[in-house]
């Protein structure tokens, strides 16, 4: 009796397995797989969910019928009549030989069409490295490093705005304020981790000061992850800089500015690149302390009200059940990729890679998403409409102060001291 | 004379391993493109880096845990060669070789006077002051690194795009090289001179053995082993920078796996490779994406699991069954 019991198990259980099989090989023909590799574990894993979180909220747009949501491809369920994106998820830790790794799996075991990732600038390089050696798409959300779309690649396409226009913004801030507001801004400070993404953010902005005859005081790296800053911020107290650009990523940013807290110090303003500052998480967990901050940013709460209401739809619908917060300035980006992507596949007709490339190479693309409102690649594969903002954040509101088209507040100039808040 | 090759049990095992790793890029569809192929790449590689590391510290008893160092700089010879001088890894990996070698002996003759605890404490910190001088030297890339440019397929550039078979070659060619010099350690001299001073300085001196200059040609031999391995990781990854190959959690791997297979045994670090690389590559290609890095804990959990119960390793596991089965046919008889 138990004997036929177990055997009965036991079929019950194969012919599961079997159907299971049957069932997604049959699924499998109208499935495009995009893998989305991220840093789901080490010292960025909290970007790197929001990324991914973003990833599947853009394919819940693309594969389910959104009618009230006015993007392309909402409307009508899947593309290329009855077509589905599957998301395969990877980490890559914050490694690049992981990052390299795990994307020679995705696109030859499973099979993906394209990828996106990898949030990290030093991840998405030798990453991005393996589909231009294999000829497969690569689609590069919010990693800012300039080198990434100076390496002439045909198959890589990327989003944000490099360090280099950030940089150039900030130092228009910076020579607006001197103007209209008498700020009187004459030396820079800068601190940023020593990474990829932070020596090049560093470089740019030396290069942008330099033309707009701001002198360079304080040039302070750090390791990221590091567990104590202060001798990094007292080098900067030190040289007293009236302005400071910063670029450290999550937990960095929160130790920065807590470390700029304990030594009592505060430049006139400081600004930062695509980092913590930009996690409401991050600015959560500071309060008050991260207050009076400055950042360039895509995406806020506030500038989507205003300019983006499809993306607060989007956000609604399926972004914060996943996150439990809202979209941030890195993450939103790369589901404007998968978004992008999904409309070049609509309009080349076809799974194939070489039609879709030239579609994503040649044309240009109405995104629901992106603060520009549209995304064209120039030959390079950078995003010629990428658009970015600075804002102050303030009792956890991000608040736009430049360019002045977008403007919604007065800038807190100079930074209240910490004695004084 | 095949038969004087084949004269014990440990030379059949060590042949027959190699006959089927050989012929496993011929197979059609075992290593090509496939994922199974990076992971058979890895395990060859991390076994002759761990076996690189058994030389000085199995052997000879002196635990380093800054072979990292000399990883990166064969890593970094390689990738200068290719990135900074537009030449051929060939020319870059035997400079890094050599350089690794020097700068083991500089590093560790005063390093060799601090006696157990104190010398793995020094070569820590020689981790962290190489680590942190590769980030700010710019010759080397500083913290940006060197990136390869996309180079044709093929030996001269020893770099491939579509299939792993040249790779996984190449790292067996560094695993038999590595392998067959501790085989030929073992049975020389100068593998008794390394067992002497590992089991006792002093008495090893008042034998007549030069420990010092045992100790620094170990260690030379080690470090010259180990960038090789280097020079092949910076070739596998296009690209290289100070954390990626300079870095503790770097030589945590050499030790990590020497002693999961077997400190001081010539099969420990192959089964040690055997076990971990597989279980470290396919908990994340196939667990990662549970996210919360549930990966890593099941990694980790074995780890400590295998170290609880069996210290001396994967060969204290295998020694303890053979003494049994040997025990119970000699209770028989």
């Amino acid at each position: 009796m138990q004997l036929r019991k177990r055997s009965m198990i036991a079929v019950v259980l194969v012919l599961s397995l079997s159907l299971m099989i049957c069932a997604s090989a049959f699924a499998a023909d109208k499935v495009i797989k995009i893998g989305a590799l991220f840093p789901l574990t080490g010292p960025a894993a909290v970007s790197g969910q929001n990324c991914v979180n973003s990833v599947l909220a853009a394919a819940d747009v693309i594969n389910m019928k959104n009618p009230e949501i006015n993007a392309p491809l909402a409307a009508q369920e899947g593309l290329l009549n009855g077509y589905k994106i599957e998301i395969v998820k990877a980490d890559h830790q914050g490694k690049p030989d992981v990052a390299k790794s795990e994307a020679e799996r995705l696109y030859n075991q499973e099979k993906v069409f394209a990828i996106i990732g990898c949030y990290n600038s030093s991840a998405t390089k030798p990453a991005s490295a393996v589909a231009e050696r294999a000829k497969k798409i690569f689609m590069c959300g919010c990693s800012s490093s300039a080198a990434l779309t100076e390496r002439g690649y045909k198959y890589f396409f990327r989003h944000a705005p490099t360090d280099a226009i950030e940089s150039d913004e900030f130092v228009e801030y910076v020579e607006y304020l001197n103007k209209e507001k008498k700020a009187g801004i004459k030396t820079l400070g800068l601190i940023y981790e020593n990474t990829e993404f932070g020596k090049h953010a560093a470089e740019e902005a030396q290069r942008a000061a330099k033309k707009a005859g701001l002198k360079i005081v304080a040039n302070v790296p750090f390791n990221n992850g590091a567990t104590n800053l202060n001798s990094e911020v007292q080098t900067l107290k030190a040289a007293n800089p009236d302005a400071v650009f910063g670029a450290a990523l999550g937990g960095d940013y929160s130790l920065w500015v807590r470390t700029m807290k304990q030594v009592n110090w505060l430049p006139k303003i400081a600004i930062n690149y695509c980092t913590g500052y930009q996690n409401p998480a991050v600015q959560k967990e500071l309060a008050a302390d991260g207050d009076y901050f400055m950042g360039g940013m895509g995406y806020s709460p506030a500038l989507a009200k205003e300019f983006m209401p499809e993306a607060v739809k989007i956000e609604k619908k399926y972004y914060t059940p996943r996150s439990n917060q809202a979209f941030d300035s890195d993450s939103i980006q790369e589901a404007v990729m998968l978004l992008v992507l999904a409309q070049a596949i609509e309009k080349a007709g076809a799974v194939d890679t070489e039609k879709v490339a030239a579609i994503l190479r040649t044309e240009s693309f109405p995104s629901a998403l992106s603060l520009s409102g549209s995304v064209k690649f120039n030959p390079d594969g950078q995003n010629a409409n990428a658009l970015s903002v600075i804002t102050q954040i303030k009792n956890l509101d991000y608040n736009t102060v430049f360019p002045l088209k977008y403007k919604k507040a007065d800038p807190v100039f100079p930074m209240t001291p910490w004695d004084k808040r | 004379m095949v038969t004087a090759m084949f004269k014990n049990k440990a030379d059949k095992l060590w042949y027959g391993f190699l006959a089927v790793a050989v012929i496993l890029p011929f197979v059609p569809g075992v290593i090509g493109g496939s994922f199974f192929g990076h992971v058979a790449t890895m395990i060859l590689l991390y076994a002759a880096m761990a076996q690189s590391w058994n030389i000085i510290s199995g052997y000879c008893g002196q635990t380093s845990f800054g072979h990292s160092v000399f990883f990166g700089i064969g890593a970094y010879g390689a990738a200068l060669a290719v990135v900074n001088f537009n030449s051929l890894p060939w020319y870059g990996a035997p400079l890094g070789m050599l350089a690794a070698a020097v700068v083991s002996v500089i590093i560790s003759y005063p390093c060799f006077k601090l006696k157990g605890h104190y010398f793995a404490i020094a070569t820590f910190a020689i981790v962290e002051i190489f680590n942190r001088l590769f980030m700010i030297w710019d010759r080397v890339g500083g913290a940006l690194g060197l990136d390869y440019p996309i180079l044709p397929d093929g030996w001269k550039n020893f770099s491939w795009s579509e299939t792993k078979n040249g790779y996984y070659l190449g790292a067996l060619a560094i695993f038999v090289l590595v392998f067959s010099v501790v085989r030929w350690i073992e049975k020389n001299r100068m593998g008794y001179y390394l067992k002497a001073v590992r089991s006792g300085q002093e008495t090893a001196e008042s034998l007549g053995v030069n420990s010092t200059f045992v100790k620094l040609s170990a260690m030379a031999l080690s470090a010259s082993l180990a960038a090789l391995c280097g020079a092949f990781f910076a070739q596998y990854n296009y690209r290289v920078d100070p954390p990626m190959v300079m870095s503790l959690d770097m030589s945590m791997k050499f030790v990590l796996i020497t002693i999961l297979g077997g400190l001081g045994t010539f099969w420990g670090p192959l089964l040690g490779a055997l076990v971990l690389i597989p279980l470290q590559e396919y908990t994340r290609a196939y667990l990662s994406h549970l996210g919360a890095g549930v990966d890593l804990i099941i990694f980790g959990l074995i780890i400590i699991i295998v170290m609880i119960k069996q210290p001396l390793g994967i060969m204290g596991i295998i020694r303890y069954f053979t003494k049994r089965k040997t025990a119970k046919i000699e209770g028989d008889a």
